[in-house]
């Protein structure tokens, strides 16, 4: 009665979570199939049990005394001596804090141990030493001191920078509680593990190693084994929650494939959103959307009321360039984590969400981030790609870069590329009378001279019949922090029969031209085509300027500690054209 | 006195051929840890001290292979001095290094972040630097005919020169896709740029020949996994015998999923293994993020464990 219940549980979890399942096969499912049905929490919060809410308490209070330091819970008195001796060592005690904050960081003790023999150094008794393992959390360092328990004296201090200790009983538990009472567990497993769910035969818990790679975490993978099939719950003991949850098949000769932070987002992002063209249809919108190798989240065939708009629209490049040093910066691709030209690759699934305004849903956001592993360490990058759709018939594609790049002193020019439907438009651009048509293919930098409408609108795209679009460039009006795009615009012509960019393009410019020079000219020059009545392609280029200066910082990013452990406060730079419906009535 | 003659001819050929492919203990065991390499002609005309000057291909703002002159003491930047043949910046950015008892150096490219110096269809070709005017060449295209461009943008990853049997070996993963493994490993007269043996099915990073376990063997890292092969070769380096996957660097090092980037042997015959972070992208973090791992050859249990 039990399998048949969680027969049925579970295939019906597979049939919501997973992005394709068409294995139809009896064998156990291959290692795409799981990649698919994996799982990516969303939530960054914790969960809400006692457990955690009494961690909470414990660590906050360690926080605030002198010595910062978690001490080994349910220590014996002997434990408890050797702990004490070595938190009074000066060394021991080097990383409490943050140097240029003087804020603490979480330490903890995870163990107190009688040294093994080998791990004592000549001439001290092996039953006084006592070895005393502390984890440094927002460091990811270890810190172990020898401590002779009779002498009292800390007799060695060695630090393990990047390793993590093994864990206590106290923490196996906490790391099986935020497991146990995950949704995203409950939601693949089809039912609610308890700690005798999970103690029971048939479903046997261990607490399997694993790494954060990219979060350079503390993590573990409580595993569920459920006959023939593993679902790994990769639990982040720094950040208290869980990073996902994926199956693999128990391998017979008992070496189980490991799944890590790592596997389980890349494979999941390859397998369903690089491999695979996703649809969405909200607020009278249709398209497609893909992750590309180098061009960011591609949507394409994108109808409104069932008219064509958009044949596709995608993020070329992002240049970077840093004003103090001629030549310096990066030209960056972003696109899949695997098997791609990606300098910065996604880090989560395509989003959509509601777009909200004064309270009311106004239509729909489709949104993809792209992170650097580091970020938002010096050199690292972070850039977001939103697309957003309204009831109405607008739309906007913008992009941000969340800082932080190697100084403050960057100037980041993403090349947007935005291939309009129609054989028969037309481009024309305000010049403070009316509207003057671009004939041949050209380029315009927006800046303190440009015209606009009197509703702010610098450019528009017309059909034969006078329908299409006006385009309202970023002034900083858009209520998303961006300051003004000083947007270059180049159009293009669309060629059936030679490819400026509608498949995936490598790098189109490099990283530090300060001029028109971003790589959409190349189509342009040297002789300009006619683009009048004819397929046309826009090209924007917002350029925005870094800040780092306290109270005005933009396209930036900086760490904080929080708890113990280090968060980050952002400072986003979007830009990005709205484009407007011309009503032709 | 003829007959002598061609007794003597015969005698030879005989010796020859019965020896081909035998070899010496000794001989075996120095593979890899004895060296051959030789300082090339040319540095002569850098005006760099030949002593402290190693090839670079990772010098900041400099594209290309670089012969780099090492300070005495390292934190003298002042005194670093960066050498580089015109014609060594022309084929984009280079990636491993390798060199033989004749001077010459042997490269190969790597896109750096994007593909603006590194043309995919690029990626396969060894050059060559001569040891006697430092000019860099292309030896030898190795075709990418069935390199999907939208699936990656590398061929070669690795490069050694095995002193003992004096060939190169070029590990290269075009054509390799996500759901197929189709990398191969070359091996390649260094004279000619000849392919005289291949080993097809496996996508390899960092190369490496040695023979401290007793055969002549090729030790490979994995650029998909951790893992790290081997391959026994015959005297003159070709392929002989099934791959044979030897240890693995997974959960090991700060990262736990550390591809082997670079194989060598120390003087006492351990293996060094240079590991890195690689998902067939172009992710690159400014700080090399590089981990070293030692292992020693277990003559009782024949295998490689971990000294460090």
């Amino acid at each position: 009665m039990f399998r048949i219940r969680f027969f049925i549980a579970a295939s019906l979890s597979v049939s919501i979570i997973s992005c394709t399942n068409n294995n139809t096969s009896t064998s156990l499912p291959n290692d795409s199939v799981y990649a698919r049905e994996s799982i990516l929490s969303t939530d960054t919060t914790s969960v809400n049990i006692p457990l955690l809410q009494q961690r909470m308490e414990n660590i906050k209070h360690a926080l605030s005394q002198t010595v910062p330091i978690l001490l080994l819970e349910k220590a014996d008195s002997t434990q408890s001596k050797a702990q004490q001796i070595a938190i009074n060592n000066a060394q021991f005690k080097a990383d409490l804090f943050d140097t240029q904050t003087h804020q603490p960081y979480l330490n903890e003790i995870f163990n107190v141990y009688n040294a093994r023999p080998q791990e004592i150094p000549q001439g001290y008794e092996t039953k006084n030493i006592y070895r005393v393992e502390m984890y440094n959390y927002p460091l990811n360092l270890t810190t172990v001191a020898l401590v002779d328990i009779i002498a009292q004296k800390t007799i060695a201090v060695n630090n393990y920078p990047h390793t993590q200790p093994d864990l206590n009983p106290s923490l196996t538990s906490l790391a099986m509680q935020i497991a146990i009472n995950s949704p995203d567990v409950t939601g693949a497993l089809g039912f609610k593990p308890g700690e005798k769910d999970a103690l029971m035969a048939a479903t046997k818990t261990s607490l399997n190693r694993t790494k954060c790679e990219r979060s350079m975490h503390l993590c573990v993978a409580p595993t569920f084994i459920k006959n023939d099939k593993a679902l790994w719950a990769i639990v982040d003991l720094t950040d208290l929650r869980v990073v996902g949850v994926r199956w693999t098949n128990v391998g017979t000769n008992g070496e189980a494939e490991r799944i890590s932070e790592r596997k389980l987002l890349f494979d999941k992002i390859m397998e369903c959103n690089c491999k695979q063209v996703k649809s969405v249809e909200k607020n009278g919108w249709t398209m497609n959307y893909i992750i590309t190798s180098s061009d960011g989240l591609r949507i394409s065939e994108v109808y409104f009321q069932n008219k064509l708009i958009i044949n596709n629209a995608k993020l070329v490049d992002w240049h970077v360039s840093y004003s103090g040093t001629d030549g310096f910066g990066y030209s960056d691709a972003v696109g899949c984590p695997e098997f791609s030209q990606a300098a910065v690759v996604a880090v989560s699934e395509p989003k959509i969400s509601e777009l909200v305004q004064d309270g009311k849903t106004t239509g729909f956001v489709l949104e993809q981030a792209f992170q650097s592993e580091q970020w938002p360490m010096p050199c690292n990058y972070n850039y977001v790609q939103r697309y957003e759709f309204y009831s109405n018939g607008k739309f906007r594609i913008c992009v941000a870069s969340f800082g932080r790049g190697c100084g403050n002193n960057g100037t980041y020019r993403p090349v947007t590329r935005i291939s309009f439907a129609g054989n028969q438009n037309n481009f024309s651009e305000w010049n403070s009378t009316g509207w003057q048509s671009w004939n041949t293919e050209q380029w315009h930098l927006q800046n303190a001279q440009t015209n606009y409408t009197a509703e702010g609108y610098q450019y528009r795209i017309t059909d034969a019949g006078g329908n299409g679009f006006f385009i309202e460039p970023g002034r900083g009006q858009f209520k998303d922090g961006g300051r003004g795009d000083n947007a270059y615009v180049y159009v293009t012509k669309l060629h059936a029969d030679k490819d400026e960019g509608e498949t995936d393009l490598v790098t189109i410019g490099p990283c530090c031209n300060t001029d028109y020079k971003q790589g959409p000219e190349k189509f342009i020059e040297p002789n300009a085509e006619n683009i009048q009545n004819t397929q046309i392609v826009v090209w924007y280029v917002a350029q925005m300027k870094n800040d780092d200066t306290k109270g005005r910082e933009y396209c930036w990013a900086e760490r904080y500690l929080e708890n113990g452990v280090y968060k980050t406060h952002t400072y986003p730079c979007f830009s990005g054209p709205m484009f407007i419906p011309i009503k032709n009535n | 006195m003829k007959g002598a003659f061609s007794i003597l001819i015969v005698y030879c050929c005989g010796l020859v051929i019965g020896c081909a492919e035998k070899m010496e203990e000794d001989e075996v065991l120095q593979i890899g840890i004895t060296t051959c390499q030789q300082q090339p002609a040319f540095i002569g005309i850098t005006g760099l001290n030949a002593k402290r000057s190693a090839f670079s291909t990772s010098e900041k703002r400099t594209k290309g292979l670089a012969l780099v002159q090492i300070p005495e003491n390292l934190a003298d930047t002042a005194n670093r001095k960066v050498w580089q043949h015109p014609s060594w910046s022309k084929f984009g950015n280079m990636s491993s290094i390798t060199t033989d008892e004749n001077g010459n150096a042997y490269t190969i490219p790597y896109p750096l972040i994007n593909v603006l110096d590194n043309p995919i269809e690029k990626q396969n070709i060894i050059y060559k630097v001569s040891g006697e005017d430092g000019v860099m060449k292309a030896l030898v295209d190795l075709r990418m005919d069935t390199h999907p461009a939208s699936q990656g943008v590398f061929g070669l990853l690795g490069i050694f020169y095995d002193c003992h049997g004096k060939k190169l070996y070029a590990g290269s993963v075009a054509g390799s896709t996500r759901d197929k493994e189709s990398g191969i490993i070359y091996v390649v007269d260094p004279i000619n740029g000849k392919i005289t043996d291949q080993l097809t099915g496996k996508d390899p990073l960092g190369l490496c020949v040695g023979g401290i376990t007793g055969e002549k063997r090729l030790y490979f890292g994995s650029s998909r996994t951790s893992d790290i092969y081997s391959v026994v070769l015959t005297k003159t380096g070709n392929f002989t015998g099934p791959v044979k996957k030897e240890f693995s660097l997974d959960l090991l090092g700060p990262r736990g999923d550390d591809k082997a980037r670079r194989i060598r042997f120390d003087k006492n015959g351990n293996m060094i293994i240079f590991g890195i972070e690689f998902n067939y992208n172009l992710t690159a973090p400014t700080e090399k993020q590089e981990t070293i791992y030692r292992f020693g050859y277990d003559v009782e249990e024949k295998k490689w464990v971990l000294v460090e």
